[in-house]
């Protein structure tokens, strides 16, 4: 494979920029990753994680509005560039490819 | 609400600027957001660790190449810093050399001072129960004086501890150094010299030592066990197993004989002020000297342990009286923490009067002032050396350093010279440390703490700080086009501080110098004074002596046969030490006593001959008949005589002890304590021999003459070791106190005065080069090189004057007070400060001169040519 590796954190950043359509910035990011998998994630690890996707070329950013709750800071505003929706299919793909070579798929457990 | 300042600065200094804003725009958002969940107190908690995290990951460290390249912690800016802090350095070696010297030795003085303070505190601070232990101290009242001293009955351990119910523990103990020589040890061919300490049943209990073989109390189950140190049992039997039970031989006084190994006891702590390698049971120096048992018989000391909250005012209250419900005696006891005696054991009049304290407490002053001066050097060379880097701050700003960039680059270049010195000290104090412990007689050893990390690195960080502050705060403030130009002049606060300083480093260096001469003077004084006895060529030595009359009759023999051996000119015998305690005895009747009145005497027992062999002059009457007669005489002291208040003493009976005594004669005063004691009244006794032995030689062939000595003893005393001393050796251990401080003030008031040399020379310098062109103008219109040197020295004398006006008079008060602490001392005079006066103004125009007319010599082409 000739693309940059994705570590399992930065897909899920990156796949949290694609979800929120435009709207992506460094809090609503964290926001919405500990919603979605009740995980702990701190602001320095999503930034740090940004800042590698955007050097990958994965991600673009531009300057937002300023809010008063931000003390009048503008935040930075996150979208997918299309290498970057390239990569998340290609990882898609795979994985589905995966899935239906499973002979026994699993079953919800419905008991103990 | 907003997020703690602290942090956001913290994060403002840490990240690049181009991602600042929407870092911190996301902080105080998310902020905002964790208020409202979990509180302010948690969201600001939380608020610092999502800045650490910025700080310590490289997501915020990373910079756009739009950025400025003079941003302060890039490498190539940095690398830049170094390579200028190192020119600089070596452009001026000898600057450099004379800023590190005197740094780095101020730091390892008082480095040094400070393990020495903290040794001296820790001293007798061994025992677990340090803080309930005490030792009963007792008053005895003289005519116009009150003597403190640790002896007190052997009886009052066992009768305090029964009525008093504060008192959890108490033991009596004699301390080995109660003997006034050592006694020896042997098994089979081994032998060694040990001190021996008897102690009471309850040691155990208020002290700790620790045994490795044995019980602690089979100590005390008969009179022949003795418990040995780990040294001591294993330089006599090789090992510290198996070893109980085993006979070893003692030979001291009359509590010579064989005695059973019961235990084995780790060594005394080296911060133990009555080391001891032996252990006895209280009891056998009761049996051997039944006279313990009298309660007018002060020798051993006593210790107690008091109950937890026992209030000490209250119970000294209650013991205060305690010796009057046992026997008639005017003394008074009292109780002190056992750890504080060191430090705090001196007395005048029954109150304390401090004691070494006053040494820990001068020589932590002196550490002060040491760093002080050394600090100042530092500091008024370092800000000398950087107003000649005015122009370089003028360029790097033309160019477009930031002044924040300039504050880092010259704080930044000062620490290192401080660290670097540190370092350097470190090493000199590795280096001095053993020759130390020689002087001090201690056994220190380097031990970093991380107090002492924290406060020396504390200190040097603050030195370079302040030291840096002048040309990173202040000349980096300035205009480039202004500092460019050369308009820049020195102001006049600048002038002011920097001459402050050089008047205090003066008055320093002064105080130091008329303190030794004085401290050194009184040593003299001390060690040549007429002590109202010749203790010029005497030797002494011990015999071991029982009192049986076969054993006394050789001892006898042994005497006389001494006094024939040619060299000899007289030999006696004592039983005390001369120069060290004595026991004190009370309840003596004499004719016309007033009722209720009673003087403690200074009992010194001594052999034939004694008074004559230390030729002590006697007032009236004579000497004691040196026969069995003589049983019944007695010899007082003048002090004596006056406390009673007899008149014609001679021939009138006194009594004590049951016994009826005539005297025969009155002995002029003399010194037999320390020279810080006036003279106490005293009596003699006279017996036939007494352990030790005491022989006075002509001079000029000493050394025959012992050897000659040496044969009779070994033909006498088969396997033993001839062991001698000098007395005058002797009388100079008492002083060892004073001699310790002597050697030490002198070293460390030399090397004040060296840092201070190496400041003012650096300064001389530097003046001399700023005035480099007026010097050359002053030239060419026709001074002299006498002109000009004239001129420059004059400036560092005036300020000298200064620091004279300022020291003479503290330095005198100070004086004044310590000598009054000795009964005999030198008088303060005038030629003391004279001598100290000339000598620093004669340094300074050593120092200052080489510079001054190095400038005057200079070709006044040469300073002139350029502009």
């Amino acid at each position: 494979m000739k693309r940059s590796y994705l570590g399992e954190f930065e897909e899920i950043v990156l796949l949290t920029v694609a979800v929120m359509e435009g709207g992506a910035y460094g809090v609503a990011i964290t926001h919405e990753i500990s919603e979605q998998t009740g995980r702990a994630v701190r602001l320095n690890q999503v930034h740090a994680a940004l800042e590698r996707l955007e050097d990958k070329g994965m991600l673009k950013s531009e300057m937002g509005e300023p809010t008063a709750e931000r003390g009048g800071r503008r935040k930075r505003l996150f979208t997918v560039t299309a290498y970057g929706r390239r990569t998340l299919q290609e990882i898609q793909e795979v994985r589905v490819s995966f899935w239906a070579r499973l002979l026994n798929p699993f079953k919800p457990a419905t008991s103990l | 609400m907003q997020p703690p300042q602290l942090a956001d600065q913290l994060l403002s200094f840490f990240c690049s600027p181009h991602r600042l804003e929407e870092i911190q725009g996301d902080l105080h958002e998310e902020f905002a957001f964790q208020v409202k969940r979990m509180g302010e107190r948690r969201a600001r908690l939380r608020y610092w660790r999502e800045v650490l995290g910025f700080v310590l990951s490289s997501a915020s460290k990373k910079r756009s190449k739009k950025e400025s390249t003079t941003h302060r912690t890039n490498p190539i800016m940095f690398r830049n810093h170094v390579k200028i802090a190192w020119r600089n350095l070596t452009k001026d070696r000898q600057f450099t050399a004379l800023n590190l010297v005197g740094l780095s030795t101020g730091l390892a003085c008082t480095l040094l001072i400070y393990l020495w303070v903290k040794d001296e505190l820790r001293m007798d601070t061994y025992n677990e129960k340090d803080e309930q232990l005490f030792q009963v101290m007792a008053n005895h009242f003289h005519e116009d004086d009150v003597n403190t001293i640790n002896h007190t009955p052997g009886l009052l351990a066992d009768a305090l501890a029964a009525e008093m119910p504060e008192v959890e523990h108490a033991v009596t103990v004699v301390p080995a150094s109660w003997f006034s020589s050592k006694g020896i040890i042997s098994v089979g061919e081994t032998r060694l010299k040990s001190g021996g300490q008897f102690v009471g049943k309850d040691y155990f209990n208020v002290f700790t030592c620790p045994f490795l073989q044995g019980d602690q109390n089979s100590l005390f189950s008969d009179n022949h066990t003795v418990a040995l140190s780990e040294e001591v049992a294993i330089k006599l039997f090789g090992t510290t197993k198996d070893v109980l039970g085993k006979a070893v031989k003692w030979d001291h006084e009359e509590f010579s004989g064989t005695y059973r190994v019961g235990g084995i006891f780790a060594n005394s702590p080296a911060n133990s002020t009555e080391p001891f390698d032996l252990l006895f049971s209280f009891n056998v120096f009761f049996v051997r000297r039944p006279g313990m048992e009298n309660w007018g018989n002060s020798d051993p000391s006593t210790f107690l342990v008091l109950r937890e909250g026992t209030d000490l005012d209250r119970f000294n209250a209650k013991i205060r009286n305690y010796l009057q419900t046992k026997d008639k005696t005017k003394t008074q006891l009292f109780a002190i923490r056992y750890s504080d005696k060191y430090l705090h054991g001196q007395f005048e009049n029954g109150k304390p009067v401090g004691g070494r304290i006053t040494y820990v407490k001068l020589f932590s002053v002196i550490a002060v002032f040491i760093l002080l001066i050394a600090c100042i050097n530092f500091m008024n060379l370092s800000t000398a050396k950087a107003s000649g880097r005015i122009k370089e701050v003028g360029i790097k700003k033309v160019v477009g350093a930031l002044r924040s960039s300039l504050v880092f680059q010259y704080l930044g270049e000062s620490l290192l010279m401080a660290f670097l010195s540190l370092i350097i000290a470190v090493f000199l104090l590795i280096l001095l440390l053993p020759q130390f412990n020689l002087i001090t007689g201690k056994h220190i050893s380097l031990e970093f703490d991380g107090t002492l990390l924290l406060a020396i690195v504390g200190i040097t960080a603050l030195t370079g700080l302040i030291a840096g502050s002048y040309p990173a705060l202040y000349l980096s403030g300035f205009n480039p086009t202004a500092v460019l130009k050369g308009k820049l002049k020195t102001s006049v606060g600048e002038l002011l501080v920097r001459k402050g300083l050089v008047v205090f480093q003066f008055t320093v260096s002064i105080l130091f110098i008329v303190s030794v001469l004085v401290v050194y003077r009184q040593i003299e004084y001390i060690q040549t004074k007429n002590l109202g006895y010749n203790r010029e060529n005497i030797i002494h030595f011990e015999i071991p002596l029982e009192m049986d009359s076969v054993k006394l009759k050789s001892a006898e023999g042994f005497l006389a046969e001494i006094k024939t051996i040619p060299g000899v000119v007289n030999a006696s015998s004592y039983y005390h030490n001369l120069t060290g305690d004595h026991g004190a005895i009370s309840g003596f009747q004499w004719p016309g006593k007033p009722p209720g009145k009673d003087i403690e005497f200074s009992n010194l027992e001594v052999g034939y001959n004694f008074i004559e062999t230390l030729g002590m002059e006697l007032k009236e009457g004579r000497g004691f008949s040196n026969n069995p007669g003589s049983y019944n005489e007695i010899i007082f002291n003048e002090a004596a005589i006056k406390s009673m208040g007899l008149k014609d003493p001679i021939g009138k009976t006194v009594k004590f002890w049951d016994r009826e005594r005539q005297i025969v004669g009155v002995v002029r005063n003399f010194n037999f304590e320390s020279l810080y004691e006036t003279v106490k009244p005293c009596f003699f006794q006279v017996y036939p021999v007494m352990p030790n032995i005491m022989v006075k030689m002509q001079g000029g062939t000493e050394q025959q003459t012992i050897a000659r000595i040496q044969k009779v003893f070994e033909a006498h005393h088969q396997g033993l070791v001839f062991d001698y001393q000098f007395l005058d050796e002797n009388y100079q251990a008492l002083y060892a106190a004073e001699r310790q401080i002597g050697v030490l003030s002198r070293y460390f008031a030399g090397l004040t005065i060296l840092i201070s040399c190496l400041g003012l020379f650096g300064l001389a310098a530097f003046t001399a080069q700023r005035r480099q062109k007026e010097i050359g103008i002053r030239k060419v219109v026709g001074a002299t090189v006498g002109n000009v040197a004239v001129m420059l020295s004059m400036d560092f004398l005036k300020l000298l004057l200064i620091a004279l006006v300022i020291a003479f008079p503290v330095i005198g008060w100070v004086l004044q007070q310590w000598l009054h602490n000795f009964a005999y001392h030198v008088d303060l005079e005038l030629g003391v400060f004279i001598i100290a006066g000339l000598s620093i103004t004669v340094i300074t125009l050593l120092t200052v001169s080489y510079q001054a007319i190095k400038a005057a010599l200079m070709n006044p082409v040469k300073s002139l040519r350029n502009e």
